[in-house]
């Protein structure tokens, strides 16, 4: 299967950005995340039931890891697959980006303009965003699958689909 | 959420105007938050009334399972919610009363919400394995005097964490929490299956959640917490073994709303609690699981939740339980 | 009483058409409501309770086994066909059975997870009738440290799921399990990074990450180049499995059967990572290895065989202790009660009829799952037909609404988009995400198993040895470790 989603970069630069990605979380977390975000009480008797334990534990083991890929790295192969090279495009990263953006909002919309208007907006927002070719039939299904699925999940389920503050749906 | 509040007071204001909407209240389906996850005591208490409660309210109630963190989750969804009255939630005393004792770290108070009723009562029993040798609450203490005795249960903050704490203390272990190990589980299935099993020596929970390892002969209850016998359970109360005090240890599933929820509102859910209760198929099926229904009105509700909490407090202070952390 | 006698009285409460229509019917709302993600299996059987107060005990009990059974195999069907789990049990189908929807498979892919699921019905049935007193008793051994022992063995499995790259997959697995570690300590209640917000103290939810590992980053795929897909034979979900290929995976499938059981039998562990360990063992097993996770058939029937296994066997611990052995079967625990009926040993002593009615329906469950999964595969076959850049909208919407409905928290929404990014980075990076995911679930039982180890022997690591049952799966641990070094230094000879 040709993938398509691999980048143009080859083995030996992935095992190394990613070894050193590793790193980077293990120190973080080890410095800052896990002294700053993880409370233990005062009163722990032993070492292994502190809940800060577990945590440095993971993080040794990540940089482990980590060290374990940048010394792969060395001997990877510095080529890259003919296969899973792409041209990255400039237009991809916008419609990336877009995406980011839509979810964003969608966050923001959900408790205000309620699940089944926000859905709606979602939908034909990113069909014309993948330039489907049946813009039609998108835009039909963007108004009909989140009422469908609110009619199911609402009346059928009988989840409290959160409804928003403007237009309220029986 | 401030935002959505101004708006929804503005749309409010316009539209229908606030005083209207109240007077008409339900005018549409209530949601009910139930803070704790399917098939638990909470879950099945709410569900069970649902359908008579639903018919005294006349709208629909739209039953929500908010899980996680001891019930801290969706006690959060209702205290933020609109204090109009369709929002509303299944308290429990795991999350209004042992919680807010223990944790200093809890995003609610009990002030954050206005109890419109509390209607069902769970005596709390402890037990052994008959395995264990243990036939009293006498051995039991002998047993933690000679030390390496744990209990299990559902989580830190939970009933069965304090109840576990509190009867070693009302029977006389000067320090609980180092004479007796502590095994928190994921939930109460796992507490009772701990005992079970001898991962632990016993467990203090509602009557209701043992009720079926008793009847099967698999645990041994050791005692009650209530002034009355608890049908099935062949074991001394806790009047009679003269620790009256611990009558205060008992569950409760009740129902409140934010704090602001106004007078008229509460006043409704009284009448449709009163309908409620009513209800024989009700009475009967909570009656099977081992409850005892007990109908309180606001006032006396908050009475019973802030002498429970102040009766815990006292504890987790004493015993220096409090997680702030 | 002797058996047959047992057995008369089982027919005689369980030969109606009621039961039978209810064990019918729950299969269909169990299917419907596994195809749909976010619903599950759970939710399907949470809605279906209430419905049960009203019926006689062994028709309402009937009719929550069939939406449980049903939902398990339901989940399958969106796995395959949209890369978006219906259940967490259906977690591993994914892949395989995705990368063959991709090649035009979708029909072969349904048909063998549908078959494979019936098959370990049947064993799964058998085991519960068979040997229920046995396996309880032998579950009713697993504390704390037996547990550690055997997830310390589960996670291996990860080995067997990280792809060409060993250390890639142990990058995935420990990201899994410090993610994992969010939510309040168990042990002393603390918070571990929460950052002060309630929605975090209850942890991340596990189908929120799961759909977002899995579905969002194939929607950001498509956004990054919405014409990939083209000139790829997808719109040919006409193919239908054959009994070769059954044939083929037969031995797979009862391996994941036996594995479904096991695992069943024990409470507190469930479908999901059964599921998984089927799929690593067939993988483990197979002369062709190297076509696991490029849709591998028999990767599909394992799978399916392993989760399907669990539902019958979890009726194990329900039955012979009253113990809930998953989220489902405690609320199945509920009904009983509902209905005055006590779980436990005694129940074989003083409700033999419905015990044996019980039994008596699941076998008949089998047979009704395949009649109805045959039509339902028929029914969502064209989803494979619908134009990628529909369909995939239409996913997203679905995801909201299906991550909402499992705990009404918009907050998870936020989780699924959110993990969606990080599945997208690990997707373009070459990290598997299966590893990933185990480590997820099997994280927290981990560190849960260890701490409550510890406190159960004041911190004396001893305990963790204490008995054959560790020794037996440390060994095992050690064996597939020693394997799996070997393997390394074999592909590194090479």
């Amino acid at each position: 299967m040709g993938k398509s989603k691999g980048i143009s970069v080859s083995p030996k630069a992935i095992q190394l950005r990613l070894g050193i990605a590793a790193c980077l979380i293990a120190g973080f977390l080890t410095i800052v995340g896990i002294p700053g975000w993880v409370s233990s009480p005062s009163n722990v008797s032993n070492i292994v039931l502190s809940p800060t334990f577990w945590p440095y534990t993971l993080a040794a083991l990540t940089g482990l890891t980590g060290f374990g890929l940048l010394l792969a790295s060395r001997t990877a192969s510095p080529i890259v697959d003919p296969e899973m090279a792409e041209v990255a495009a400039a237009a991809g990263w916008v419609r990336l980006a877009g995406l980011a953006v839509i979810m964003v909002l969608t966050m923001f919309a959900l408790p205000r303009l309620g699940m089944v208007w926000t859905s709606m907006i979602v939908f034909a927002v990113t069909a014309f965003m993948f330039r489907t070719r049946h813009p039609i039939v998108a835009l039909i299904c963007a108004v009909v699958i989140p009422l469908a699925l609110y009619a199911f999940f609402a009346h059928v389920a009988g989840v409290a689909i959160p409804q928003g503050i403007f237009v309220r749906l029986p | 959420m401030k935002f959505t509040k101004l708006t929804c007071a503005i749309a409010l204001g316009t539209v229908f105007g606030a005083a209207a909407a109240l007077a008409e209240y339900p005018e549409r389906a209530i949601n009910m938050v139930i803070p704790y996850g399917a098939g638990g005591a909470t879950d099945i208490s709410a569900r069970t009334i649902a359908e008579p409660l639903g018919n005294a309210v006349g709208k629909p109630l739209i039953m929500a399972n908010v899980t996680g963190a001891g019930g801290a989750t969706g006690s959060v969804t209702v205290q933020n919610a609109k204090a109009d009255g369709y929002t509303m939630l299944f308290a429990r005393v795991g999350s209004h009363s042992v919680n807010p004792a223990m944790k200093a770290t809890l995003p609610y108070t009990l002030d954050d919400f206005r109890f419109v009723t509390v209607y069902e009562i769970n005596p709390v029993a402890c037990a052994v394995t008959p395995a264990s040798g243990i036939n009293s609450m006498d051995d039991l203490i002998a047993k933690v005097a000679e030390g390496g005795v744990s209990y299990s249960s559902s989580g830190v903050g939970s009933l069965l964490h304090l109840a576990g704490a509190m009867v070693l203390k009302e029977f006389g272990v000067e320090d609980p929490l180092t004479a007796a190990t502590h095994i928190p589980q994921k939930g109460g299935g796992a507490a009772a299956t701990a005992v079970l099993n001898g991962t632990a020596t016993f467990l203090c929970t509602n009557s209701s959640a043992l009720a079926s390892f008793v009847a099967n002969g698999q645990l041994k209850p050791l005692m009650v917490t209530t002034a009355e016998p608890v049908v099935g359970f062949d074991a001394p109360t806790a009047n009679e073994l003269g620790k009256d005090r611990l009558n205060q240890l008992v569950g409760w599933t009740g129902i409140a709303g934010p704090a602001g929820l106004p007078d008229d509102v509460a006043g409704k859910w009284g009448e449709w609690m009163a309908a409620a209760t009513q209800d024989t198929k009700f009475n009967e099926t909570m009656t099977a699981r081992g409850s005892v229904i007990r109908l309180m009105d606001p006032v006396e509700a908050n009475e019973f939740i802030e002498g429970q909490y102040n009766v815990f407090r006292a504890l987790v202070d004493e015993l220096g339980m409090r997680i702030e952390g | 009483m002797s058996f047959v006698d047992s057995l008369m009285a089982g027919l005689s409460v369980v030969a109606s058409f009621e039961a039978f229509f209810a064990l019918f019917a729950g299969i269909c709302i169990g299917v419907v409501g596994g195809a749909i993600p976010g619903l599950s299996a759970t939710m399907a059987v949470a809605l279906t309770l209430p419905f049960t107060f009203s019926l006689q005990p062994i028709t309402g009990i009937l009719l929550l086994l069939g939406v449980y059974k049903g939902g398990i195999f339901g989940g399958s069907i969106p796995a395959i066909l949209i890369k978006t789990p219906g259940t967490p049990a259906s977690s591993a189908t994914i892949l395989d059975g995705h990368p063959m929807a991709e090649r035009g498979e979708a029909g072969r892919a349904l048909g063998m997870a549908l078959w494979a699921s019936c098959t370990a019905d049947v064993v799964s049935n058998l085991a519960l009738i068979l040997f229920a007193g046995w396996l309880a008793s032998f579950a009713l051994n697993f504390g704390p440290p037996e547990f550690f022992a055997l997830i310390l063995f589960s996670l291996t499995i990860i080995a067997g799921v990280s792809g060409d790259s060993l250390l890639r997959g142990a990058l995935s697995a420990l990201l899994g399990l410090l993610l994992a570690t969010v939510g309040l300590d168990l042990v002393y209640g603390t918070n571990r990074f929460t950052f002060g917000d309630p929605n975090m103290m209850g942890g991340l939810n596990f189908i929120a990450v799961l759909i977002g590992l899995f579905a969002i980053p194939e929607i950001i795929a498509m956004a990054w180049n919405p014409t990939a897909h083209l000139g790829k034979a997808r719109a040919l979900g006409h193919t239908k499995v054959s009994f070769a290929d059954y044939r083929r995976s037969f031995k797979s499938i009862i391996r994941g059967s036996f594995i479904g059981v096991f695992l069943g039998s024990i409470p507190g562990i469930g479908a999901a990572p059964s599921a998984f360990l089927s799929y690593s063992e067939a993988r483990r097993k197979s002369p062709n290895k190297e076509n696991f996770g490029k849709g591998e058939i028999e990767g599909v029937a394992a799978s399916e065989a392993g989760n399907n296994g669990v539902a019958g066997a979890t009726l194990i611990p329900l039955l012979a202790l009253g113990v809930p052995g998953d989220v489902i079967t405690a609320i199945i625990i509920g009904a009983f009660m509902i209905h005055g009926l006590q779980p436990g040993p005694m129940m074989f002593i003083l409700n033999v009829d419905i015990i044996y009615g019980l039994f008596i329906g699941l076998i008949v469950s089998s047979v009704f799952l395949f009649i109805v999964g045959s039509v339902a595969i028929k029914g969502f076959r064209f989803v494979a037909d619908v134009p990628k850049r529909i369909l995939m909208p239409a996913v997203l919407v679905l995801c909201i609404y299906g991550v909402f409905a499992v705990n009404n928290n918009i907050f998870d929404v936020g989780v699924m988009f959110a993990m969606g990014w990080v599945g997208y980075g690990m997707l373009r990076y070459q990290i598997p995400a299966a590893p990933f995911l185990i480590a997820f679930i099997l994280g927290p039982l981990l560190e849960d198993n260890f701490r409550q180890s510890m406190l159960m022997s004041s911190s004396d690591p001893a305990i963790l040895l204490r008995g054959p049952i560790t020794w037996f799966f440390w060994a095992l641990t050690l064996i597939t470790i020693i394997a799996i070094v070997r393997n390394i230094g074999k592909r590194a000879g090479a």
